[in-house]
């Protein structure tokens, strides 16, 4: 096949498109043909064309039309008008609208060949910016993550290895370690890298919205349903689709989910065909899933199929080695962002920043740096631009230099906070009587 | 190499010199062997014939042949000295359709030169027999936009294209 390029020629006139088809497949090139606008935009809903070749005027959608709605919905196709009725005008009009080259019509074959010549070179330049866009993109594919600590090598290996393979992975991992992050880093070291990387929040969305988001549907489905649309498992075609939150799917989603893991195919709401559908899946979830399984809130069909592999990504408090190189990063990030030039973190700062828990963590640091430095008044941020941090008891628990009698306090005040001071529930929790428990609060001057 | 029965018809279409045909059915006898007959000439096709253009519809005139009978003939090549052209195109030195029966080709922009006729004959007869344009530097398949690019084509197939027509010759 030349070139493996695919033409379309789209013209009223029989032996027009007879007489183009002809050329075209003596060239060796895959060619197909239709007589109006709309049977054109059908089949490129179908198929991928790499050049089409459009007569002007046309009953019904004009070749103009055609030309600005293939350029808004397939940028990627080059558009040649041909015409009879030529003018310097329309010749302008229709290259300022996206169109590669122009035809009158009759023209030599010469013409044709110095088109295609043209069109070739242009596609071939295009494939190698894709490609050497992909490359790129590979290089940096994990500049968006930052950390330099074991644990975060371990990661990183682990998404170099999984990103080969075509199976289902699960990522583990606190509210903010940056799920997302690991899932886009593996699509863009795949193969899958040049086809889209869908992501969905599952959590966000109740479940009817979800199954029409997934699924797509069709004119008439469902009240509101005013046109067709494709489903993001439709959209995804030949890339990743990631599944954050999996852990708030319906047990019913986990069914319809499992068999378009199984077979491939769905179906649009609202339709009977079968769309055949190639991707991958990553999903991501904060709790625990063995728990949800246990108690029958999730299916352990399911679970196998999307946990092949599983990522656990550590939280901040493990890896606090990494604060200080993503306290730069962000703090570098937002002094661009708001023009605000702040140098440094003060030592006590990031002593702070360091011995905090960070319970939202990298998401919470990003929060807190973004916030210092829009209130901070200086050109480095101090200890007093960050004091909104309320350090929680677990914090004091780990740190290296507090005394048993400074953990037992904090503790203790921690049960009683997360009880609302419910002295029955927190001596309950902590193992004592409710009279040693008072002893304790006035031993340490613990007030509500 | 072997024709297995196989029998071209060289149709001439109005006056054609009797020198040209004798060459171009040299030209398939020389270089595929193929048992060729010239056939009694047809009349100037003026249903194709458009006023504005002052030229032949070479699609129009396929047409018509692929509905005659030519029962000694398993393909026919018409041969004409008039202008041709189809409708996209300003000309066309000849037009053939993929595994066609019938083609045609036009002397009128050849300048009386047999070499070149042989050429767009053994050109389109690939073209009947299914063969597509060839990128190999001077095979005869390679595409001609005009008689200086098909001067610089040889007068036979390169070895792929040869290898590809005795198959299907043989099918």
């Amino acid at each position: 096949m030349n070139q493996n390029m695919s033409i379309m020629v789209v013209d009223d006139e029989l032996v027009v498109r007879e007489s183009l088809y002809h050329w075209f497949d003596r060239e060796d090139y895959h060619v197909e043909t239709a007589s109006s606008g709309d049977e054109a935009l059908k089949k490129l809903m179908k198929s991928n064309f790499d050049v089409l070749f459009v007569d002007m005027k046309m009953p019904g959608m004009s070749g103009f039309e055609l030309l600005k709605k293939t350029k808004e919905l397939y940028p990627d196709a080059a558009v040649v008008i041909i015409t009879a009725y030529g003018s310097i005008d329309t010749a302008v009009k229709a290259m300022k609208a996206g169109a590669s080259d122009y035809l009158l019509k009759p023209f030599k074959p010469d013409q044709l060949s110095l088109v295609m010549e043209k069109v070739l070179r242009q596609k071939k330049m295009n494939d190698e910016y894709t490609y050497l866009k992909g490359q790129l993109s590979k290089n940096n594919r994990f500049n968006d993550i930052i950390g330099e600590s074991d644990a975060m090598k371990k990661v990183y290996s682990m998404i170099t290895e999984v990103a080969k393979t075509d199976a289902p992975i699960l990522i583990l991992g606190e509210t903010g370690t940056g799920k997302e992050l690991v899932a886009k880093a593996i699509h863009a070291k795949s193969l899958r890298c040049s086809f889209p990387f869908v992501p969905i929040n599952c959590g966000a969305l109740p479940d009817s919205l979800l199954e029409s988001e997934l699924f797509g549907y069709n004119k008439g489905a469902f009240t509101g349903a005013n046109q067709n649309r494709k489903g993001f498992l439709e959209v995804v075609s030949g890339g990743t689709l990631f599944l954050d939150e999996i852990g708030e799917i319906s047990q019913k989603m986990q069914v319809d989910l499992l068999r378009v893991l199984q077979d491939k195919k769905i179906t649009r709401l609202g339709d009977t065909r079968q769309i055949d559908i190639e991707f991958r899946l990553l999903s991501a979830t904060r709790q625990n899933l063995d728990e949800k399984i246990v108690s029958g809130d999730f299916r352990n069909d399911f679970f196998y199929r999307i946990n092949i592999i599983s990522i656990e990504i550590p939280p901040l408090r493990n890896r606090r080695e990494d604060i200080p190189l993503l306290a730069q990063h962000f703090l570098n990030k937002y002094s661009q962002e708001t023009t605000r030039k702040i140098e440094k973190i003060d030592r006590n700062a990031m002593k702070y920043l360091i011995d905090y828990d960070w319970p939202g963590n990298v998401r919470e640091l990003e929060n807190a740096i973004e916030r210092a430095v829009v209130l901070t008044k200086s050109k480095t941020i101090s200890l007093d631009d960050i004091n909104f941090l309320k350090p929680s008891s677990s914090n004091s628990l780990i740190s290296k230099n507090a005394s048993l009698k400074d953990m037992e306090r904090e503790h203790i005040k921690k049960i009683l906070e997360d009880n609302n001071w419910n002295i029955s529930n927190a001596a309950n929790i902590l193992g004592v009587s409710r009279s040693t428990l008072h002893r304790m609060i006035k031993r340490h001057h613990l007030r509500k | 190499m072997p024709s297995n029965g196989f029998s071209l018809g060289i149709q001439p279409i109005g006056e054609i010199d009797n020198f040209f045909l004798k060459v171009i059915t040299g030209s398939f006898l020389g270089e595929l062997s193929i048992k060729t007959f010239i056939l009694p000439p047809l009349k100037s096709p003026e249903y194709a014939f458009n006023k504005r253009k002052i030229q032949y519809d070479a699609g129009l005139i396929i047409n018509r042949m692929e509905k005659m009978k030519f029962p000694e003939c398993t393909k026919v090549i018409g041969i004409i000295d008039a202008d041709l052209f189809i409708p996209v195109f300003s000309y066309v030195l000849g037009e053939a359709r993929m595994k066609g029966r019938c083609a045609i080709i036009s002397l009128f922009r050849l300048e009386n030169n047999p070499e070149r006729m042989a050429k767009v004959a053994l050109h389109e007869f690939g073209h009947l027999m299914n063969l597509k344009h060839c990128q190999e530097k001077g095979c005869v398949m390679k595409f001609s936009n005009n008689v200086e690019q098909l001067d610089s084509n040889f007068s036979f197939f390169c070895e792929y294209c040869i290898d590809q027509l005795n198959y299907l010759l043989k099918k």
